[in-house]
């Protein structure tokens, strides 16, 4: 007990900005400490504020919610680590990464058990902000927090982590394994599909299976699936956007090249048929695989598919006819009458997906071209946002640029590929330093 | 000290521009001596009552050592330009320098005879960013009593610049010195925009000195100026010169255009980076074998 007193009083007496790493050591070798004494750490924390010692505050949640924990016990943890996730200083909680880590996936374990995601979300959004350096980090939370929001179909709430660009990944400060990565592509493929946007979920599924793997991986196969579905439903085609009948971009690691095929191959006949534009076809084939698709939990997404079939006929045709009747609209794109015809251009109309008008007396539907003329001024803000957002990328690419070319490993490469020409006239990479390597 | 003469001063650009090239040129041809030597010369106007108009310039030759102002020579430079511009006549010298010195007032009283009461025009060849006036100054002789003795001393005297439309012309190419490389489509289009946006710029800090004025008299700062008012509100009412609808489509879908291709060529660009990233990228970390040289990937 007066040990851990003792320590209380340390975390207390060391929580100046001065004494953090001093404090840091001395957490660090009485875990044991903190172990053997749980009964009491409740009597600790509550002497902590959770603002100012949070380091040790850290420490002491980790070891309470080790274990198993009570129905009580996770409530309570989980009120306490909420208040502290929200309030904790981020330059102590920056010194232990992986102890921070831990206790948000206890938080997120808790959530899980007691059957509220709800409760998480926000807790971890603060984590994920207090834990990053800048934006542009991607912390271990981030697939955690993804998680949490699409078990709570609270999508909205997870825009403001998922707009932002990843351009960072630094293990040492957050603390980030290469699941995390995986996870994180995942979850937010599927969160941008709720949402609706197809676009950008192909690209998170992208960044899934291309990232570089020396195993295959079941994050990789599950987000491949979706990645065949998505991208039938956004592009329509599925070969096109990569070079040639390899099914993957030429970044792909080559393990994920030869063994993913051989898991996915539903998927892949699945769009083999899609390109055929039979719509029976390819009903057929969904219900014939139903079971398939239901185990990987994909079946809603197949039904996208074909919704996105309709879809695709019917702008097909406004590329070979100025007006069409809603009867031979019908007929074209094998739907069950008029009526329904009509249901599917007047969404896609609100939609903005095709342009056209729909004349009742008649039935007579005719295309028209994009009314946008390019000449108000909320398309200047538009375009002025643009070019904005591509200057940024430009300079962090040209930074990024010259991070490469003073790496040593690119320039021993360069020196190497110079070996006939004289030395004293191109000294500009002396050999002898780099032989070495 | 300001003059009492009471005489305006209007000077031309030319005689701006033939000073500040006859003292680069000395500048040049005497190497990296330093200081640069001070060039002197006479200046030619007409003056009507009391209105001093300079308008052009020529260069003497004036030997430093001996303090000799080369007579002869300005005679016969006087009498050939009396010929072209039976108008002008000598108004007076100029020279180069920070300040006036004491060798100044010897010439100026030589200069009396040809003009009764010649003007000194001073030129500060030294580039100071933060000033914003031109660096010239015009000196009158006046006759004041110090400590009980009459001496002919230098008064500073206010002046204007006067321009003709030909010399605007040739000020603004001066002024745009175009690069002598066979100037390619893409520096001229640097150097126009390079010009307007500076030309922007200065309207843009002129406004802003109006702006911060007229809010200063809004809160009661300054005193309430009407005159002032009046100018800047019809300066406001000059604006915007057309204003009807389909001038707006118009000018926002040239606007837009224009921003699209801005869009296209910083996209360009960044693709271009991006290339080269790329590249050193994979020469750096490709672990595939590629011997002997490296290929493009994506």
């Amino acid at each position: 007990m007066d040990s851990l007193d003792a320590l209380v009083a340390q975390v207390q007496g060391f929580s100046g900005t001065d004494d953090l790493l001093h404090l840091f050591s001395l957490l660090k070798q009485s875990d044991e400490l903190l172990h053997t004494h749980a009964p009491r750490l409740q009597y600790a924390l509550s002497s902590l504020d959770p603002a100012k010692h949070s380091l040790g505050y850290l420490y002491l949640l980790e070891v309470q919610s080790s274990g198993t924990l009570s129905q009580e016990q996770s409530e309570n943890f989980l009120a306490l680590a909420s208040t502290f996730l929200n309030v904790c200083i981020a330059e102590q909680i920056c010194l232990a990464p992986e102890k921070f880590n831990m206790v948000c996936r206890r938080v997120k374990e808790q959530a899980l058990q007691l059957q509220e995601p709800l409760r998480a979300i926000l807790p971890l959004q603060a984590a994920i902000r207090k834990l990053q350096p800048s934006s542009e980090f991607l912390t271990a939370m981030h697939a955690d927090f993804l998680q949490m929001c699409l078990l709570a179909k609270c999508y909205k709430a997870s825009l403001s982590v998922l707009e932002d660009d990843i351009f960072e990944i630094d293990q040492k400060r957050t603390g980030l394994v290469p699941r995390d990565f995986l996870l994180y592509c995942y979850y937010g493929g599927m969160i941008h599909i709720g949402l609706k946007q197809f676009g950008k979920a192909l690209e998170f599924f992208q960044h899934a299976i291309t990232a570089p793997a020396t195993v295959l991986n079941a994050i990789t196969i599950a987000a491949y699936k979706k990645f065949v579905l998505v991208s039938l439903i956004q592009l329509g085609q599925f070969h096109d956007c990569f070079v040639q009948v390899p099914l993957f971009p030429k970044y792909t690691p080559p393990v994920v090249q030869r063994n993913l095929k051989s898991c996915v191959q539903d998927y892949v006949d699945l769009a083999t048929s899609y390109v055929t534009r039979n719509i029976a076809d390819v009903k057929g084939y969904i219900t014939t695989h139903e079971d398939a698709f239901k185990s990987d939990n994909n079946l809603g997404l197949a039904r996208q598919v074909i919704a996105s079939l309709y879809k695709r006929n019917i702008q097909r045709l406004t590329q070979t006819y100025l007006t069409l009747s809603l009867q031979d609209i019908a007929d074209n794109v094998q739907l069950d009458g008029p009526k329904e015809a009509e249901l599917h251009i007047l969404q896609m109309i609100q939609d903005g997906e095709i342009f056209a008008r729909i004349n009742q007396k008649d039935g007579m539907v005719s295309f028209q071209e994009d009314p946008e003329q390019y000449n108000t001024s909320a398309m200047t803000m538009r375009l002025n946002l643009e070019i904005h957002n591509i200057v940024r990328l430009a300079k962090k690419l040209t930074s990024v640029d010259e991070q490469v070319s003073c790496d040593q490993v690119y320039l021993s490469k360069i020196g190497r590929d110079r070996p006939r020409y004289e030395t004293e006239d191109f000294d500009i990479v002396p050999q002898k330093m780099y032989t070495n390597l | 000290m300001s003059s009492s003469s009471g005489l305006t001063f209007k000077l031309h650009p030319l005689v701006i521009v033939n000073i500040s090239d006859h003292y680069t040129r000395i500048k040049a041809q005497s190497g990296s001596a330093s200081p640069p030597p001070r060039v002197y010369g006479c200046v030619l106007g007409v003056q009507t009552g009391r209105n001093v108009e300079i308008f052009n310039s020529f260069e003497l030759h004036y030997d430093a050592t001996q303090n000799v102002l080369d007579r002869a020579f300005l005679e016969s430079k006087q009498e050939q330009y009396k010929k072209v511009f039976p108008k002008y006549d000598v108004l007076g010298w100029y020279s180069t320098g920070s300040d006036i010195q004491d060798s100044d007032m010897l010439i100026h009283k030589a200069l009396t005879d040809i003009n009764e009461s010649p003007v000194y025009l001073l030129l500060n060849p030294a580039i100071n960013h933060a000033q914003k006036d031109l660096p010239i100054a015009i000196f009158e002789s006046e006759l004041h009593v110090i400590e009980g003795v009459p001496s002919l001393i230098f008064v500073n005297a206010s002046y204007t610049i006067e321009t003709v439309e030909a010399e605007r012309i040739s000020v603004d190419h001066v002024a745009h010195i175009k690069p002598s490389d066979g100037s390619s489509a893409a520096t001229q289009l640097a150097a126009h925009l390079t010009g307007m946006h500076s030309a922007i710029k200065m309207l843009n800090s002129r406004i802003r000195v109006l702006h911060h004025h007229l809010v200063s008299i809004q809160k009661g700062e300054a005193p309430y100026d009407h005159s002032l008012l009046r100018q800047v509100s019809s300066l406001i009412r000059r604006l915007p010169a057309i204003d009807s609808s389909r001038f707006q489509d118009d000018f926002l879908m040239e606007y837009n255009d224009t921003l699209l291709m801005t869009y296209l060529a910083t996209i360009t660009k960044c693709s271009s980076t991006m290339n080269e990233l790329v590249d050193k990228f994979n020469t750096a970390y490709d672990k595939q074998n590629r011997r002997g040289g490296r290929s493009t990937f994506i």
